[in-house]
This record gives structure tokens, sequence and C-alpha cells, in this order.
């Protein structure tokens, strides 16, 4: 960090080509360079170890090279997660939520690497993904359910003269998914990398006692990683569990 | 922060973010995880497959042991049978060998016995004729009487 930077410049959105297309701008920015590389890893790492594949005669077939066992872990750590929050019908919805949670984990695991830049921790970015998650499921409510979906804002069992007073916390409630899904996201990102940042910042500070916050961001970073795990976990359980609300209503 | 500053280049974020989503979930869902599906039922079927195989083979090898045991207590059994007809029957024989040989030496007794006691009485017989001989002839030469006329 340069003297006088803010620990937030690592935010900065970078054009790299400028593009403009029917008076918007779209250009190519290091935000979506970080996104093709996200793309292309994920497209290359899952597809290309299955691409050989050839079929299964023998005993010795059966065994699959390291590539393909890395490949399977992501699959079916997916498959059972669906498989335990939605359940069978949620077998429809498998390659919506992987893409999801490839997306969000690799964009979070790529914004590690030192001088590269973490798409998820901008709030446009995890908003456009967490809207999508919720006009899907909405959607998706209304197609299964037709107008009994807002039956769905009614908890059962409850008295009557508590209705009025549930039903606009639940439809708040509903309504604030996006905001949660996306601002957790976010937040997760924007704190753990500052948090980095300023660390290193002291590391420079402090000359040679700047060892005890190396110490500390090497711990930290071990953390963060785990973070970016955690919250692309916590994106795509919370898209099944709305997927299950939708199918399932209560 | 710029996450709320560079507002001039949120279109372009959400633009790309769009297309690569798009590319991402398309291809995913039409070529990658049909792949990878495919792979992994390929080798659960055929797991599966070796499984059934197997339990055939078992059950099979069960009734081939059933088989076998069946036939072996069968043996057995026609083995103790046959050694304890041979007993009895060996048993019988001897039985009967002792019995045969006793009744022929009670016989051969009994004949040896009648023998002597016919000799006996044909001895003392002749003895007597003789002794009636030599009286007669005896008495002739004393008395001169005719041995004819001698009757005793």
């Amino acid at each position: 960090m340069a003297k006088g930077e803010s620990p937030l410049k690592q935010f900065e959105i970078q054009p790299i080509v400028d593009i403009n297309f029917l008076g918007f701008d779209i250009s190519f920015t290091n935000s979506a360079l970080w996104m093709t590389i996200t793309t292309a890893f994920i497209l290359i790492f899952f597809t290309v170890p299955f691409l050989k594949a050839k079929k299964t005669n023998s005993v010795s077939d059966l065994y699959p090279t390291r590539m393909q066992v890395a490949a399977e872990l992501g699959f079916n750590f997916i498959n059972s997660l669906l498989a335990d929050t939605v359940g069978k019908e949620g077998k429809k919805y498998f390659p919506l939520v992987f893409t999801l949670f490839m997306f969000i984990l690799f964009g979070n695991l790529f914004g590690m690497i030192p001088y590269s830049f973490t798409f998820t921790s901008h709030i446009i970015v995890t908003l456009a993904l967490a809207m999508g998650v919720f006009i899907f499921v909405t959607v998706l409510g209304f197609v299964k359910h037709g107008v009994k979906f807002f039956s769905f804002f009614v908890i059962p069992g409850l008295p009557v003269y508590m209705l009025p007073l549930l039903i606009p916390i639940e439809i708040i409630s509903y309504l604030s998914r996006p905001i949660s899904l996306s601002v957790r996201l976010f937040a997760n990102m924007l704190a753990g990398h500052t948090l980095l940042k300023v660390f290193a910042g002291f590391v420079s500070a402090l000359g040679f006692f700047g060892i005890l916050p190396l110490v500390f961001i090497i711990a930290l970073t071990g953390l963060e990683i785990l973070i970016a795990f955690l919250q692309a976990y916590v994106f795509a359980i919370l898209t099944c569990l709305y997927i299950n609300d939708a199918l399932h209503l209560h | 922060m710029p996450q709320l500053e560079q507002v001039e280049f949120f279109i372009s974020q959400l633009f790309w973010l769009g297309v690569f989503f798009v590319i991402l979930f398309s291809v995913l869902t039409y070529i990658t995880l049909p792949k990878i599906r495919a792979f992994l039922n390929q080798r659960d079927d055929f797991i599966k497959s070796h499984i059934s195989k197997q339990d055939e083979l078992i059950k099979k090898a069960e009734s081939i042991i059933e088989n076998y045991e069946a036939k072996l207590t069968e043996a057995k059994n026609e083995a103790s049978q046959i050694i304890n007809d041979a007993k009895d029957k060996a048993l019988k024989e001897s039985e009967d060998l002792i019995k045969a040989t006793e009744e022929k030496i009670q016989h051969e007794i009994k004949q040896t016995e009648e023998r002597v006691a016919k000799e006996k009485d044909t001895a003392i017989s002749e003895l007597n004729d003789q002794l009636k001989d030599s009286a007669t002839n005896f008495l002739s030469k004393v008395t001169n009487i005719e041995k004819g006329n001698i009757n005793l």
C-alpha cells in the first residue's frame, strides 16, 4: 500500500477496455476480467476432466482421475445440499444452485490472490445475484401455486387476531430477503479485505515489529479463505431454502 | 467507498455479470453437468450390476454347498447302512456255522454211540453162540449124544 492510499482503494473499478453500447458504458473492467477468469476456471475445472471419460467396463476403469474426484466433490456437495433442503424435487434447480455457488465461491477465492479484484465485494453484483434469486423463487412460487402463494405470508395455526400484525412482518421479511442475502456477502468480502489491507499497512509502518501484524495477516488470510467458502455456502443454502419455500410454502 | 461512489460502472458490472453468469449457467447446464452426471451414473450402474452379479454368485455357491452337504449325508447314511448289513450278515453266518457244526458233532456222537451199542450187542450174541457151540461140543463129547440132539 502506497502512503496515503485508502484501504478501500482495492475495491476501485478500473476500466481496461472502454466500450460504449447505445449510450451505455459497458467497459470491460477489472471486475469483468475476474469474472472472465472465474467463469473460465469453473468451466475448465468441471468440464475438462470428463471430456475423455471412457466407458466403465472393468474394475480398473472405476478409479476416477484426481481431477475427476475434485470435480465430483463439488458436484456431490451441491447435490446433497439440494437433497437435504429441497428433497427430490430440487434436482431441477441443481444447475442454478451449482452455478451460483461456484461463481461466488471462486469469485471469493480468486479475490484472495494478491493484486486481484474481488467482484463479490461490490454490492451491485451481489444485489443483482440476490435479486435474480428473489425474482426466480417468487415467480416459481406463483407458477407452482398461483394466487395460493399469498398464503405463504399467513403462518398456519395462529390466532386470527394476530394476523394483522404478523402478515406485514412476514411480507417485510420476505421482501428483505434479497437485501440480507446481498449485503451479507458484500459486507463479509468488504470487511475481510479491508481488514487485511489495514493490517498490511501496519506491517510496513511498524518496522521490525511489523512481524506481529504479519503473523496476524497470515492467520487472517486463512480465516478469509474459510469465509470465502462459507459465504458462498450460505448464499447457496439460502437459495435452496427459498426454493423449498416457493415449492412447499409452509 | 468505491462500491457506492463509482455509480458510472454499475451498468458495466451488471452487463458483464449477466454475460458471464449466463455463459456459465448455460455451459454448465447443457454440457458440463450432464457429463458429470452421466459419468457418476455409469459408475453407479457398474457397481450395482456387479453387486447383483455377486449376490447371484453367492446364491449359486450356497445352493452348491447345500447340494454337496445333502449328498454327503446321504453317502454317510448309505455307508453306515452297508457296514451294519455286513456286520449282521457276518454275525448270522458265524452263528449258523457254529450251530451247524454243533449239530454235526451231536449227530456224530449219536451215531458213534449207536454203532458202539450195536457192536456190543453183536459181540455179546456172538459170544453167546460161541459159548453155546462149545458147550454143545463139550456135552456131546462127554455124553456121546449127537450134537443135533442136544438142545440147550
